[in-house]
């Protein structure tokens, strides 16, 4: 008979009582010879309060019952056990639990790092269209698609690659010395990129770049990367001018990128247009990136690409010698891409985020 | 049973942060291995403790809600709630980058009605969770409302308390106060909510118009200074400049706390259960006190985690970045210990920011009256921990 404090959960009232250990359970004496017997199963911790332990009774809300500390060897054996951390930590200890669930999340961050160049390849191509299409659509407008021009810059695509049926390369009235490839074999040049060429070749190298990216389907790898890195991260975010964005400067791997200028050089080769202006459009930025220093160089396009100088010498080394280049376009096409944007009347101009 | 005579206050918080601390680094160490997931658990234990050290009369509260209910209501409100609402986000963004602006606009309205409803709801909810799991002498509190009826009127008394060039904010805040208390109970008892938003006023206007006042006087000296044209006037504009920032950024948080303050005492004062009436005690100088502590922890938490990293020269590979380097790639050691280095101080502040909030609640919360323990009975509230009573666990302070 051990005194100890109860609460039925049918009123606040308190009662004082005495519990003993049965076989059967653990039988409270409610006093004038009355008693209730809890099955010891349905018993469950709940606190350690003012030096008593407190139990639960499963089944019945608010039902208490706290017993003094120490307790007897009897009851100690009979109780369920203190928790602390919750089920599965308690059951495995802290140590071994942390342990075990380092060990697994690590697992889960390879697999979402992984996953994306397995599952990439299997999307099928009509899904990337339509999500490319819902995600770029007109651009509200700032895509300079006046005839003239976007015949030009489509005579040069299909010089470079001849199979370019799926492609949707476009201009953008955007000043940033840039391109990038999105879902659905998008492929949009900014404005500035064609104030900053020299020349059809040089346009040639960067647009067989990003061709290499929509062929390698590396657009979409690095979409389900981000897409499974930021779930992970909580950070369930939504917002498609978000997602464009983050595909554009998308961070492709190093490898994924030397790939893609490998690619953009057999096209090249392919075509007989020579890779020396592309190289020597590297050269310039190299030049850039040396005068920038380091805060503007984020913002550009080297940021998201290597080392300018690298690809440089990567695009002189496949030059052939004495090889009978021809231009990728002619001097007309070429002037009719450079001022796509200014003969498109109804083109809107601005910031695209 | 009678309460709050002059020896003793009803409430009583007596924790200690020595004694905290184990289930905070604990529970941070475990949502760091977990990648978050603990985090249902880590918040129940938080709650727990602080719970079992909060005294009310004569014996302590008791937290009786589990990680997993919060964890199997945040998964529901991911896929009943979040995910829509992101579909339908990521919808208005592409019909505004395809230049479909006017059934943009459209849909944005009817998505910021959505979100109103959705707070207003998650509020309700939260604070219905949050009843039905205290237990005091082995009684629960809890609701029969839903909340729907509570997300309806959070959205026309938001918008007409906003709309009213925000001036009828005091009347939708201690409505919309009042319209959730009054559905809830303890035990078999409604609680009563009365509050009232006139003597508000005087507060909330202080708080309003000392923005504009502090325009209208830089308007005037820039007037003043451009018509003399003297360098005086320069000085005289200078002030003025600074008269505002420190308006901005100093007294107008305080004259914020200083309405808050007299919002939560008229609020508190005027709720009651049956035979208890509530008080609440602090003062703007208590709450400017309590944000300057928590401050105080944040900044504290900065410093502790910017020693580590400057001393080990962490920001080395960082600092001097080259076009087209990738440090993340090169050093995947010195990333990790940077950002431990940072996640663990600044991870600990949440934490103890909630204990420095509880303890201050439960300090200045006062309550008097008379209770009978033999008509205090067992609440008849539902208290699902499946199907509908899940969303009870849609609560917002615990993600």
């Amino acid at each position: 008979m051990i005194p100890a404090w109860h609460y039925d959960g049918q009123t606040a009232t308190r009662y004082e009582v005495y519990v003993v250990a049965q076989d059967d359970g653990l039988r409270l004496d409610l006093g004038e010879g009355r008693s209730d017997v809890a099955p010891w199963g349905d018993l469950f911790w709940i606190d350690k309060r003012d030096g008593a332990s407190v139990f639960g009774r499963k089944g019945i809300d608010g039902w208490r019952v706290g017993i003094p500390l120490p307790m007897t060897d009897l009851l100690a054996r009979r109780l369920p056990p203190q928790s602390r951390y919750g089920g599965l930590v308690d059951k495995f200890g802290i140590w071994p639990a942390v342990a075990g669930f380092t060990a697994l999340s690590a697992a889960v961050v390879l697999v979402l790092w992984k996953a994306p160049d397995v599952v990439a390849p299997l999307v099928p191509m009509s899904w990337e269209q339509k999500m490319g299409d819902a995600m770029v659509g007109d651009l509200g407008g700032r895509i300079c698609d006046g005839a003239e021009g976007q015949k030009a810059l489509d005579a040069l695509v299909r010089r470079i690659d001849p199979d370019a049926a799926n492609l949707r390369v476009r201009i953008v009235n955007v000043d940033m010395v840039n391109a990038a490839a999105l879902p659905g074999g998008q492929i949009l040049i900014f404005r500035g990129l064609l104030q900053e060429a020299k020349n059809p070749d040089e346009l040639a190298g960067v647009l067989g770049h990003e061709v290499g990216h929509v062929r390698n389907r590396d657009v979409m790898q690095a979409l389900l990367r981000q897409m499974g890195l930021s779930l992970l991260l909580g950070g369930v975010g939504g917002d498609v001018g978000g997602a464009l964005n983050s595909a554009m400067s998308a961070s492709y791997s190093r490898a994924a990128e030397s790939r893609a200028d490998d690619y953009a050089i057999n096209l090249m080769r392919t075509a007989n247009v020579s890779p020396l202006p592309t190289a020597g459009f590297f050269d310039r930025l190299a030049e850039g990136e040396r005068k920038l220093g380091k805060g503007a160089v984020a913002m550009s396009y080297m940021s998201s690409h290597p080392l300018s100088d690298e690809r440089r010498k990567v695009f002189l080394a496949s030059a052939r010698k004495g090889a009978a280049y021809a231009p990728a376009v002619t001097p007309q096409q070429w002037r009719a891409i450079v001022d796509a944007c200014a003969n498109d009347p109804d083109v809107k101009e601005g910031d695209l985020f | 049973m009678g309460i709050g005579n002059q020896d003793q206050t009803a409430f009583e918080f007596r924790g200690d942060w020595k004694e905290f601390f184990p289930i905070a680094a604990s529970n941070l160490l475990l949502t760091l291995v977990t990648l978050g997931v603990y985090r249902f658990w880590a918040t129940t234990r938080e709650r727990r403790y602080f719970w079992s050290q909060t005294r009310f009369i004569d014996d302590t509260l008791e937290w009786t809600g589990t990680g997993k209910e919060l964890f199997l209501g945040f998964l529901m409100a991911i896929v009943a709630l979040i995910l829509p609402v992101i579909g339908l986000q990521f919808l208005i963004q592409a019909l505004i980058l395809q230049g479909q602006t006017v059934l943009a606009g459209a849909l944005g309205l009817g998505f910021y009605v959505v979100i109103l409803f959705l707070v207003g709801f998650a509020t309700f909810r939260a604070l219905r969770y949050r009843l039905s799991r205290t237990h005091w002498h082995g009684i629960r509190g809890g609701s029969e409302d839903p909340g729907f009826r509570y997300g309806l009127s959070y959205i026309w008394k938001t918008l007409v308390g906003g709309l009213a060039l925000g001036l009828l904010i005091p009347w939708s805040m201690t409505s919309l106060w009042s319209d959730r208390w009054n559905q809830m109970s303890f035990g078999p008892h409604r609680f009563e909510s009365a509050p009232e938003w006139g003597g508000l006023m005087k507060r909330f206007l202080l708080l309003y118009l000392t923005p504009i006042a502090a325009i209208l006087l830089l308007i005037i000296a820039a007037i003043a200074g451009a018509i003399s044209g003297s360098s005086d006037a320069d000085i005289g504009i200078a002030g003025s400049v600074g008269a505002v920032v420190l308006a901005f950024y100093v007294v107008l948080p305080l004259l914020a706390l200083g309405y808050y303050a007299a919002f939560f005492r008229e609020v508190v004062d005027t709720l009651s259960l049956t035979t208890i009436n509530f008080q609440f005690t602090a003062r703007t100088k208590e709450w400017f006190l309590l944000f300057l502590g928590n401050a105080g922890l944040f900044i504290l938490a900065l410093i502790a985690a910017l020693i580590p990293i400057s001393a080990l020269g962490l920001f080395s590979g960082f600092a001097d970045l080259q076009p087209g380097q990738d440090p993340f790639a090169q050093n995947p050691g010195m990333v990790i210990g940077m950002v431990l280095a940072l996640i663990i101080p600044m991870s600990l502040v949440g934490p103890f920011i909630r204990y420095r909030n509880w303890r201050f609640f439960i300090r200045n919360l006062e309550a008097t009256g008379v209770i009978d323990l033999d008509l205090l009975t067992q609440s008849q509230t539902k208290v699902g921990s499946h199907g509908e009573g899940l969303f009870d666990a849609l609560d917002m302070g615990a993600m």
